[in-house]
């Protein structure tokens, strides 16, 4: 499109959009549902963060679809990408190795590990839980390969891969088996069932932490995998 | 002069500065994604266009003097505070997922198109993507019927550059 | 009734663990796939013939009852449609891959196959708009996927048009999710039958219908509306034909099955189904002109698809159960027609000039083939006449009815013109021999021949077929029968308040008249 069109497209549009916003109503919206959660979700599932039961709980099918989603874009990557092939059994240098970088990052590995997985454990009682921590952790294994300088062999990004496959698929599976078992036992699919706990304990809030758990495991695993493909692969070759 | 100033101070609440912001990002992303040739621009313009929709989506929960709807002790009493609605959050952190998986997705997208085509120009990838296509088809590319000499001399000029350097 | 929750689980968990399967042997990850589409299979059919008429049911999840919680509504075209899905996805399943490579990533390929049928399935069952959403963005996701991994010999022009796929359905996406939070900040929920006891008190704004018109172009990419298709001749032209009959057969429904959806239960302004007149018409024009240009087959059939599916959101402008009758005859017949031709385009040459003399070649695929055509142009007795002479009488009723129909007839005959130039073509005597006739996989040509003798027996018994699409569409475009199965206590106080507005107004009146 010719770019005086396009800015007289956007002029209108931008009309519209602050004509729209005009009647929105700004700082009390109509909170049918909202209310409804907010007043009940400690009796129904007993979690202090009531974000965590409404993505666990009220809406954990959505939860399960956003997960399918992040499965499908790193099966696609890892389909379309091609690992390279390093058949030579010695180490091939990338860069020079760097005394700071690769102590830093030593240091950052198990701290990151921790926060990552303290935010998971805890996403029943303080903002965050499984999609937060798990790219933290995501980011703590990528940075220790940034930090080598030798380039990982064959056999060892087979070996990497095939564990994160493994702990991705299991911890989506097992997300869903959760659930299948509320499907046979009790109610519906994702009915929270153990016992609600102590408010604000570390062991609350029936099923959630665990659905919550398996996410971060498998969010970790996906994203690490998935950005150790795009590093290994044979099309960034120069 | 400053009276002027205060009177209009006191409309820019928080949440008209939010909502501004949300339609801005909403209109540079849309304009980028209409203007810009460069496939990787195209690409961070929808990262900006996504971003504008989810900060509309959470605004859609915001109380004047709301809370963040976590309980930090066990002993507060619900019923009487101002809380947030919790369910655009909820909703928003679902769509930030969405959008991180498309955003990868279309990166690997772009390192195979540049392996193919050595560019990153969406118009020269379109024209390059119809002869391939007409290739498949074992047609020719459809072509006005008054196309001027001087198009059609061009649209060969690249069709040999294709079947030199490129491989089906 | 619960258990039917399954149909969108399963291939999840499917899905999730072939790559772990992978890793003990990769046969048994080939075989997940199937055995999970007959279970389902297995699974609906009962229901299927034991569903009465007029039933309709939720399933809830998580134990919350709608609006907090996300529900499912089952009834009768839902499960057709389910059970058309399944059937679908057997029919199209890459039974013969055989180059599994070492590190086992290909096996990935059958789990985005698991992926699109849950989403599929996912958004015939669900009634809760973000909960469509979702499963939009799945199906678009996997699309994505499986479109780029068409590429052979590591060639790049798969991704070129799965990446252009992918801006233009990306920001109809956003578009979605910003008429869904504009709905959101109106009224507060999320449940189609919520909103749609609330839409005459809330959504008659200007950002009620903005969000009308957000929720039709973001969804209206998928379902090839006219301003948003310039994806689909790029896309069809790379991607294997059994893939492209998928696409366009039923993928393109589904998405239509969500606008018709959110149309009928929430927008029926007459001022909003003039637009979605104006879209349709446009589409068959736009459609019909180029296909008449088109060289090769699969353009022609994709630009054909176009307006057929142009057709059925004029259907949709008719108001009521009439024009969900209508457009869902549109759809099953278009989805039958147009797969068979996809199916049966594979062992055909894809130049059309190059076509001449397959009928010496080879009689029966012209028999078919002309068969089709004479379905898909109306002409009688064969099933699309009834549909497109049900749908002109109807549309007489409508605003600007007249233009529509002036249109339509129009589009016939540009339609007849191209596709009888190329019976003509194959009819043709030719003495060298081309390569019209070629050799593409045999499955294919069976399952067109399935697809014709399904086409065949609907005409034969097309009495009992269009009274049972009847009664499906009278059903499904029950609203009242909708809200009281999905949110039974707001209907209840929502019947209570209209009658306390209707005692109220008649007092008023009686008031004026003293």
């Amino acid at each position: 499109m010719s770019k005086f069109s396009t800015l007289i497209f956007i002029s209108g549009l931008s009309f519209l959009l602050i004509v729209i916003t005009a009647q929105l109503p700004i700082a009390h919206p109509p909170m049918l549902i909202g209310q409804h959660i907010i007043d009940n979700a400690i009796q129904d599932t007993g979690v202090s963060n009531i974000v965590t039961s409404v993505v666990l709980a009220y809406r954990g099918l959505d939860t399960l679809g956003e997960l399918a989603i992040l499965f499908t874009a790193a099966s696609a990557i890892g389909l379309l990408l091609v690992t390279q092939v390093n058949s030579s059994a010695k180490q091939v240098q990338i860069s020079n190795p760097n005394f700071i970088i690769e102590n830093a990052l030593n240091l950052l590995f198990p701290l990151l590990l921790l926060v990552g997985f303290y935010i998971i454990f805890h996403g029943h009682l303080t903002p965050g839980g499984g999609f937060q921590g798990g790219v933290i952790i995501a980011s703590a294994f990528f940075i220790n390969i940034l930090s080598k300088p030798f380039k990982a062999t064959d056999s060892e990004i087979e070996k990497s891969h095939q564990n994160l496959t493994i702990i991705e698929s299991l911890s989506g599976f097992t997300f869903i088996a959760i659930g299948l078992y509320a499907l046979i036992s009790g109610p519906d699919f994702l009915s929270p069932f153990l016992s609600h706990g102590q408010l604000g304990s570390l062991w609350s809030a029936c099923t959630l932490p665990f659905l919550y758990i398996a996410v971060g495991l498998k969010v970790g695993a996906e994203l690490s995998s998935l950005l150790i493909t795009l590093y290994d692969s044979e099309e960034l070759k120069d | 002069m400053v009276l002027l100033y205060t009177d209009f101070a006191t409309y820019l609440t928080t949440d008209i500065i939010l909502y501004t912001g949300a339609i801005g990002l909403l209109l540079i992303g849309l304009l980028g994604l209409l203007i810009l040739k460069n496939i990787f621009r195209l690409l961070l313009s929808l990262v900006i266009f996504e971003s504008g929709a989810n900060l509309f989506l959470v605004l859609s929960g915001f109380r004047t003097h709301g809370v963040a709807p976590i309980l930090i002790n066990s002993q507060d009493n619900i019923s009487q505070m101002v809380m947030n609605d919790p369910v655009p959050q909820a909703l928003v952190l679902t769509a930030i997922v969405i959008g991180v998986g498309i955003q990868a997705l279309t990166l690997t997208l772009i390192i195979k198109i540049y392996q193919r085509y050595q560019t990153l120009d969406m118009k020269e990838i379109h024209i390059k993507l119809e002869q391939d296509i007409a290739n498949i088809a074992q047609t020719s590319p459809l072509a006005s019927q008054d196309k001027p000499q001087y198009m059609t001399n061009q649209t060969e000029h690249s069709n040999k550059g294709i079947s030199s350097g490129g491989q089906v | 009734m619960k258990m039917l929750s399954l149909l969108v689980i399963l291939p999840l968990a499917g899905a999730f663990l072939i790559p772990a399967f992978a890793r003990i042997s990769t046969n048994l990850a080939r075989v997940v796939g199937p055995l999970i589409l007959v279970y389902l299979l297995s699974l609906i059919i009962p229901i299927y013939t034991a569903f009465e008429v007029n039933q309709s049911s939720s399933i809830q999840f998580a134990g919350f009852i709608p609006p907090y919680g996300i529900a499912f509504y089952i009834d009768e075209l839902a499960l057709l449609f389910s059970l058309i899905t399944l059937i679908a996805f057997l029919m199209i399943w890459p039974w013969g891959k055989t180059n599994l490579d070492a590190n086992h990533q290909e096996v990935r390929e059958y789990s985005l196959y698991l992926l699109l049928l849950s989403a599929s399935l996912g958004l015939i069952l669900s009634a809760d708009l973000f909960n469509l959403y979702v499963f939009y963005e799945l199906l678009a996701v996997a699309s994505y996927g499986l479109i780029a991994k068409q590429d052979t010999n590591k060639a790049g022009v798969a991704s070129a048009a799965s990446l252009r796929y992918l801006f233009l359905s990306a920001s109809g996406s956003v578009m979605l999710l910003l008429g869904i939070a504009l709905i959101y900040t109106q009224t507060g929920t999320l449940n189609i039958a919520h909103i749609s006891t609330l839409a005459n008190d809330k959504l008659q704004n200007f950002a009620g219908f903005a969000a009308c018109l957000l929720i039709l172009i973001g969804v209206g990419v998928k379902a090839e509306m006219f301003p948003v298709n310039s994806w689909v001749p790029e896309v069809y032209g790379v991607i294997d034909r059994r893939l492209t009959a998928l696409f366009a057969g039923l993928i393109s429904k589904i998405a239509v099955l969500f606008i018709a959806k959110v149309l009928i239960m929430i927008y029926q302004q007459e001022f909003i189904l003039n637009i979605i007149l104006f879209i349709g018409l446009l589409g068959v024009i736009s459609g019909e002109l180029i296909a008449y240009r088109a060289k090769d087959m699969v353009r022609m059939l994709s630009f054909s698809s176009i307006a057929q599916l142009g057709l059925v959101f004029i259907a949709l402008a008719i108001p009521g159960e009439v024009g969900l009758f209508i457009a869902l005859a549109l759809m099953l017949h278009h989805l039958i027609v147009k797969s068979a031709l996809f199916f049966l385009s594979e062992k055909m040459h894809s130049n059309l000039d190059q076509l001449k003399g397959l009928y010496h070649q080879s009689p029966i695929i012209v028999i078919l083939f002309i068969f089709l055509i004479l379905s898909l142009l109306g002409i009688p007795p064969l099933p699309g006449f009834w549909i497109k002479l049900n749908l002109i009488i109807n549309l007489t009723s409508v605003t600007n009815g007249y233009l529509a129909i002036g249109f339509i007839l129009l589009a016939t005959v540009i339609e007849s013109a191209y596709l009888f130039k190329l019976v003509k073509t194959m009819i043709a005597k030719t003495d060298d021999v081309h390569a019209a006739y070629q050799n593409g996989q045999q499955k294919s040509y069976y399952f067109a021949l399935i697809l014709s003798l399904g086409l065949l027996a609907t005409t034969i018994s097309i009495t009992k077929v269009s009274d049972s699409i009847q009664n499906m569409a009278k059903n499904a475009a029950n609203k009242e029968l909708y809200i009281r199965s999905l949110v039974p206590d707001i209907s209840k106080q929502h019947k209570l308040s209209s009658t306390n507005r209707i005692s109220q107004l008649t007092m008023h009146n009686r008031q004026q008249e003293l």
